[in-house]
């Protein structure tokens, strides 16, 4: 058993946590935020000039040919800055369906893009009526003509609005709610028939609600088998959940920290606040839950590492725990700030922020701990 | 005791309802007017416009069962928008240890709404530890007037206030809560800076007010000089009652379920979800419970006692009952909680829900922080000694 990183992992960990340092100070990222694609087009050039956005793709591809556990050191160190780029949407999400799904002609012609930055993807999964479940699905998709027409609309589709092309599921068979019958296919954002209405959302980042309308796609827009793509929406979502907890751990561990430094500095009834017991005792809660998530973490990570979709209940496991955990050490760093924990002035509020959205995607943890207990 | 309502206790809620009914705003109708008018009508009902004064100073004298009843319709109802501070902060301080001069100057004002108040109070470095306050006021050496100096913080609504009671040093010898003084100190004058805070919810509704060198005649001071820190305490446990909103949180829960039963999940809906049923029912359990704390806390205030520890009790599970319905609201917007800015996404009630619960958080820190108000339960209550 071993839990150290490799000579690589270690290398990509000190890169990024340079970057980390050297350009997420909150002021920064608030006015980065600010930005009408809501990020900064450098930063998007440095990850791709790095190697982290072809993190995941073959070295046949030109990638750096890693796994899940490479894009945890990234992510947890993206948690700790808050940092705004779409490394999610594009170099995790996007990128798995293009490396599992798409054809090799579009993999030639895509995967090059994709680690370059000059095409960045995002997913459209989530319908207003299907909440949390993936298989809940009416976006429609129609055989024509050797292609596929799409109608139907999506929600909450992270950087869809700096997206240049989206992974969208769709029903090419079966009833809305069936496993079976789901196809997923790539489209241009500029194709015609799509509408991307962009807006922010509580954490500085940017989602948006995509409609389409008589969309027509080609057949080699398909991404893995026609009616089958429900495993593959399955397996996107897992390295979704798995890189998002790897982000929470990075915004816990800033918050419990914070308030342990913070607790110490400010002084009341002639003490410091960290001298109360009441105090240390939930600071120790905060941490040990934090050291739980962690576990977890690498517990889930190394498990898909191994053995991909067999193990998703540890992934319902932690995307679970990580809601739980990332709202209690939230709260609590923001009680433990007193009124100053409530200003947008302090960065702890921007971390818990970030937790409450991490909950909210895909699936809450009221809806990974019943998939957990079946 | 007896639960039931007696027959003049349901004669007056049918008088209340029928009132809050014949009243209600027309949205044809300017809303400002209709507001004063609104209460102006209170009052001829006989003191219906400050249903929290004593008699003496035109309250209605109300049994805790008819303040029971009053809460509850108007809970439900649509009542004018009214702010505590003036009415129900400064007021009983001024009715207790304020000069008769100074009860006819400011509490028409106050009852008739013309007048905004604010609440200085909190320093950067006086929060839990409120009696740690620096700002400094010098008697003149004519004794005519105060020259105020220093910060307050989290001053809700000072922008848009007309006046701030506030407390003040005028002595640093002794114990911290000695030599603090209660000053009334009018807004719109040289030295007076508010500036705005944002917080989390995005909404800028508390500030800081700096006083520099502001001249505050001594027909402003509240009570006796240095004496203060008792009145503000007393006031402190009528701010901390009126913080528990458990009337409000039962109607809120009765939206939360309306609000989840327009959340589809497959066939059924957000209402049918176990894991978020039972966490329905934990929320109407407590609040089951916290109503009847509430009114016996009631019972004994009507027997003349200020109110008291139980106070504690109140704004401890109100504040908590309130925070877990702003979860659950944010729960039922699922992924549109998340949503952010003007353009409506999702369910209608989910953006909100996310700026709510934020502001939420707040509630177990502003009048009082929950730990503080353990300890004094602790101290007052279980007559426990100051842990260490």
């Amino acid at each position: 058993m071993n839990f150290d990183l490799s000579e690589e992992q270690q290398l990509l960990k000190d890169s990024v946590e340079r970057f980390v340092n050297d350009n997420y100070d909150l002021d920064s990222r608030q006015s980065l935020s600010k930005n009408a694609s809501g990020f900064s087009d450098t930063y998007w050039q440095t990850m791709a000039e790095l190697g982290w956005l072809g993190v995941t793709v073959p070295e046949a591809h030109g990638g750096f040919g890693g796994n899940q556990a490479d894009t945890m050191v990234l992510m947890e160190a993206f948690g700790k800055g808050l940092v705004l780029e779409p490394f999610f949407a594009s170099a995790v999400l996007g990128t798995r369906a293009i490396v599992a799904g798409a054809n090799s002609d579009t993999q030639t012609a895509l995967l090059p893009e994709l680690i370059a930055g000059s095409c960045r993807l995002s997913l459209a999964y989530a319908e207003e009526q299907s909440r949390f479940d993936l298989e809940d699905v009416i976006t429609r998709a129609t055989a024509a003509d050797g292609g596929y027409i799409i109608n139907g609309h999506k929600s909450m589709v992270q950087h869809g609005g700096s997206a240049d092309r989206l992974v969208v599921s769709a029903r090419t068979s079966g009833g809305q709610r069936d496993v079976n019958g789901i196809s997923l296919f790539l489209v241009d954002t500029k194709a015609e028939g799509v509408k991307v209405q962009s807006f922010p959302t509580v954490d500085g980042q940017q989602a948006a609600e995509v409609s389409f309308d008589n969309v027509a796609v080609t057949e080699s827009d398909l991404l893995g088998q026609l009616d089958n793509g429900f495993g593959l929406l399955q397996d996107i979502a897992i390295d979704g959940i798995l890189a998002l907890a790897a982000e929470a751990v990075g915004a816990m561990e800033i918050l419990y920290k914070d308030t342990v430094a913070y607790t110490q500095e400010r002084e009341q009834f002639d003490h410091s606040l960290s001298d109360f017991q009441v105090l240390q005792h939930r600071m120790v809660d905060m941490f040990m839950e934090y050291e739980q998530c962690k576990s977890l973490l690498y517990r889930a990570t190394l498990e898909v590492v191994q053995n991909g979709r067999e193990a998703i209940r540890i992934v319902h496991a932690l995307k679970y725990m990580v809601g739980k955990v990332g709202t209690f050490i939230g709260e609590n760093a923001v009680q433990l700030h007193g009124g100053m924990g409530m200003t947008e002035e302090l960065r702890i509020g921007h971390y818990f922020k970030r937790l409450l959205v991490i909950d909210a995607q895909f699936g809450n943890s009221d809806h990974h701990l019943h998939c957990f207990a079946g | 005791m007896d639960v039931n309502l007696s027959s003049e206790d349901l004669a007056f809620q049918q008088e209340v309802r029928d009132f809050l009914q014949n009243n209600a705003h027309d949205p044809k109708t300017d809303y400002a007017q209709w507001r004063l008018n609104w209460f102006e009508l209170a009052k001829a009902k006989g003191g219906w416009d400050v249903p929290k004064w004593p008699e003496a100073f035109g309250g209605p004298g109300w049994s805790p069962t008819q303040h029971y009843i009053w809460e509850k319709e108007t809970a439900v109802a649509q009542t004018p928008w009214d702010l505590p501070f003036g009415l129900s902060m400064l007021a009983p301080v001024l009715m207790n240890y304020g000069n008769e001069e100074q009860q006819q100057r400011f509490l028409p004002d106050i009852r008739a709404r013309k007048v905004n108040w604010c609440q200085g109070y909190s320093e950067p470095n006086a929060g839990s530890d409120l009696a740690n306050l620096k700002t400094k006021a010098e008697l003149s050496e004519d004794g005519t007037y105060y020259t105020v100096n220093g910060s307050k913080i989290w001053t809700t609504l000072a922008h848009i206030a007309d006046w701030i009671f506030c407390l003040t040093r005028t002595s640093d010898t002794g114990k911290k809560q000695e030599g603090i003084t209660f000053l009334l100190i009018p807004m719109h004058q040289e030295g007076i800076e508010v500036k705005p805070i944002i917080t989390l919810g995005g909404a800028h509704s508390v500030n800081m007010v700096h006083l520099t060198d502001v001249k505050v005649p001594v027909e402003n001071l509240v009570g006796e000089e240095g004496k203060g820190w008792g009145y503000a305490k007393g006031l402190l446990a009528h701010e901390r009652t009126g913080l528990a909103g458990i009337s409000r949180s039962l109607v809120a829960l009765d939206h939360l379920r309306i609000q989840a039963s327009g959340v589809k999940r497959g066939n059924a809906t957000l209402l049918d979800d176990p894991a978020y049923k039972s966490k329905l029912a934990e929320l109407e359990i407590d609040l089951l419970a916290t109503e009847f704390t509430e009114l016996r806390s009631l019972a004994s205030a009507a027997n003349g006692a200020e109110p008291g520890p139980e106070s504690s009790i109140l704004k401890l599970k109100g504040t908590e009952i309130q925070q877990r319905i702003q979860k659950l609201t944010v729960e039922a917007g699922g992924i549109y909680s998340a949503a952010w800015g003007k353009q409506p996404v999702g369910h209608s009630f989910a953006k909100g829900g996310m700026a709510g619960y934020l502001s939420s958080r707040a509630y177990t820190i502003y009048g009082g922080a929950s730990e503080v108000q353990k300890d004094v339960v602790a101290k007052n209550v279980l007559g426990l000694k100051k842990a260490k």
